[in-house]
């Protein structure tokens, strides 16, 4: 497009992994020379000082702007592991988005194969998934709204083949430790730092998004499976029918009547946005 | 250039506003009445996502107030290629919030993939004039409204340049046909830093091309300055503010305020500080 940029390059070239090193440069004598072939410095700061300046508002930046989206972990992993644990990612996935938001694209990823400390480790994983679904949930695209006109318009015998469509935003999960709860309390400000392991406490979580603002709630474990069934895009009736397989035989009789106080509540919720027969 | 361009491209002077930030969204948004405010400028990048509550917040902002995009992730210096993805995203934005022009830095963010998320200055040289003004033209004509370029805070210099920022950004500005958005506290910042007059930079820049201005404060760490938007303006900056109009005419002006953000009154008296400013330029001209 333009002629040849070698000089350009060359700067960007040096300066794009200077300015995310982990270590200063100044002081470092082996690469003072090659920085200060393209950074003047002045009388007050060497080229390698100020390289440093950039190098240093690059970590504050990124550590911050994760800090922000994963108070969770923090909490669970206490704060001086963290901020190794992000540095570590931040060396091993440097950002590459244009958006600060998508800063923690891959983070879910590398925690899954980094080794936080042995009483947490597990609870930590889960709780760096779940404050993940977040950014998402926060700005995804809110789908049209359920048509209540198109619900009473079904016959009564197509309900067993209707394919329920759940929001694509709602995320649905069996949690083994209380992330939600721990989040929570990580962001509660008077919060006291945790002493503790967090114990074993199983949730079927269901964090969503109404009127702008992201909820969780907790599903006892049958409709957390008619949930589950209707999300992976089985029709009612054979939903219905893999939920009933689960249960023993009083259970599996009860489940008729809750699914429809179910479908209610999921509807008022905007978990439903559409039913297609 | 063989013609002189009209004040400010031809581009409305709004007045003055400050920056749409999240502490300030109960004064601004959600009283009765809209804040005595002329314009708000908004981050484009913060508004280009499919829903959610920020969209939410843009729509209310919409339906009170002029709103004027501000980009942060051009990248207008970079040597890979332009993110034409972006340029769709921040076009379709343009069309909903009907900026009246939409601006972004002089220099790059990143390279070889990774983005550093930082304004970093360029070398001034004869071949990045080429290289940027290049792409601005090109990105002025996607977007189809007037660019601006600001010049930023920086904190080195390069062996390389050849010439000063304000020749580099005037250079680039010209064989571009684009516009300035002249940040008077960007210009103090990198004078303490490499040494320079600030004054000589406002007389220096192609007056008629300033269709913004920003406005802001610092942290001063002695050896150096950082421009944290953190603190009011000082008394130097307003001083280059008042040359700054004197030289381009009234100019819609912007006051930036980003990290310990204050109560909104307190932003609105800097706000006032700037009004009264131009006012006291508009009387001695016409004196
Ligand atoms: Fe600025």
């Amino acid at each position: 497009m333009t002629a040849p940029r070698e000089p350009m390059d060359a700067v960007m070239a040096f300066l794009e992994p200077a300015f995310r090193r982990v270590d200063p440069l100044a002081g470092d004598a082996a690469i003072a020379g090659e920085v200060a072939a393209h950074v003047t410095g002045n009388s007050r700061l060497t080229p390698a000082e100020q390289v440093d300046i950039y190098r240093r508002q690059y970590w504050l930046r990124h550590l911050d702007a994760l800090a922000d989206d994963y108070p969770g972990v923090a909490h669970l992993v206490g704060e001086e592991a963290f901020d190794v644990f992000l540095r570590a990612y931040l060396v091993a996935y440097p950002p590459r988005h244009k958006s600060l938001r998508d800063l923690g694209c891959d983070i879910v990823t590398f925690g899954d194969g980094y080794a936080f400390a042995d009483d947490v480790q597990a609870a930590a994983r889960e709780m760096l998934a779940y404050e993940h679904a977040f950014i998402d949930l926060f700005d995804g695209a809110e789908p049209p709204p359920l048509d209540p006109q198109k619900l009473t318009s079904i016959p009564e015998d197509a309900w067993e083949r209707a394919r329920v469509v759940i929001h694509p935003l709602l995320v649905h999960r069996r949690v083994r430790f209380p992330v939600h709860r721990l989040r929570l309390a990580a962001k509660d400000s008077d919060a006291a730092p945790r002493t503790e392991p967090p114990a074993l406490a199983p949730a079927n979580l269901v964090l969503y998004r109404d009127d702008n603002l992201i909820r969780f709630e907790e599903l006892d474990g049958t409709a957390f499976a008619l949930l589950d069934a209707l999300a992976r895009g089985e029709a009612l009736g054979p939903a219905c029918e893999q939920v009933a397989a689960t249960l023993d035989a009083a259970a599996a009789e009860q489940l008729g009547a809750q699914v429809g106080p179910w479908f209610q509540q999921w509807t008022a919720r905007r978990w439903i946005v559409d039913v297609v027969v | 250039m063989s013609t002189k361009p009209p004040a400010r491209l031809g581009l409305p002077d709004l007045g003055v506003g400050v920056g749409m930030r999240i502490p300030h969204y109960a004064d601004l948004l959600d009283g009765p009445e809209p804040a005595r405010m002329d314009w708000l400028e908004i981050i484009s990048e913060n508004f280009m996502l499919p829903g959610g509550l920020p969209r939410y917040n843009l729509g209310r902002a919409l339906s009170r107030y002029q709103l004027v995009q501000h980009g942060v992730s051009l990248s207008i210096g970079a040597t890979e290629a332009l993110d034409l993805e972006y340029l769709r995203k921040l076009k379709a934005l343009i069309g909903e919030t009907k900026t009246p022009w939409v601006s972004d830095h002089l220099c790059w963010t990143g390279a070889h993939g990774v983005n550093l998320h930082d304004l970093l200055p360029l070398p001034y040289t004869e071949e990045a004039v080429k290289h940027v003004a290049a792409r601005a033209r090109q990105v002025q004509d996607i977007l189809g409204v007037r660019l601006l370029l600001e010049n930023v805070s920086s904190y080195l210099t390069y062996t390389s340049s050849t010439m000063t920022e304000w020749e580099f950004l005037t250079a680039i500005a010209d064989e571009a046909d684009v516009g300035l958005l002249l940040d008077c506290n960007n210009i103090y910042v990198s004078s303490f830093n490499h040494g320079f007059d600030p004054r000589d930079f406002v007389d220096g820049v192609p007056h008629a091309r300033v269709a913004q201005i920003h406005l802001a404060g610092h942290t001063n760490y002695g050896k150096y300055i950082i421009d944290t938007h953190s603190a009011p303006v000082i008394d130097p900056v307003w001083q280059l503010y008042r040359q700054a109009i004197e030289r381009c005419g009234p100019v819609s002006t912007l006051i930036e305020w980003d990290d310990d953000i204050p109560p909104f009154a307190e932003l609105c008296a800097e706000a006032e500080k700037a009004r009264v400013i131009r006012d006291e330029v508009a009387r001695d001209r016409a004196a």
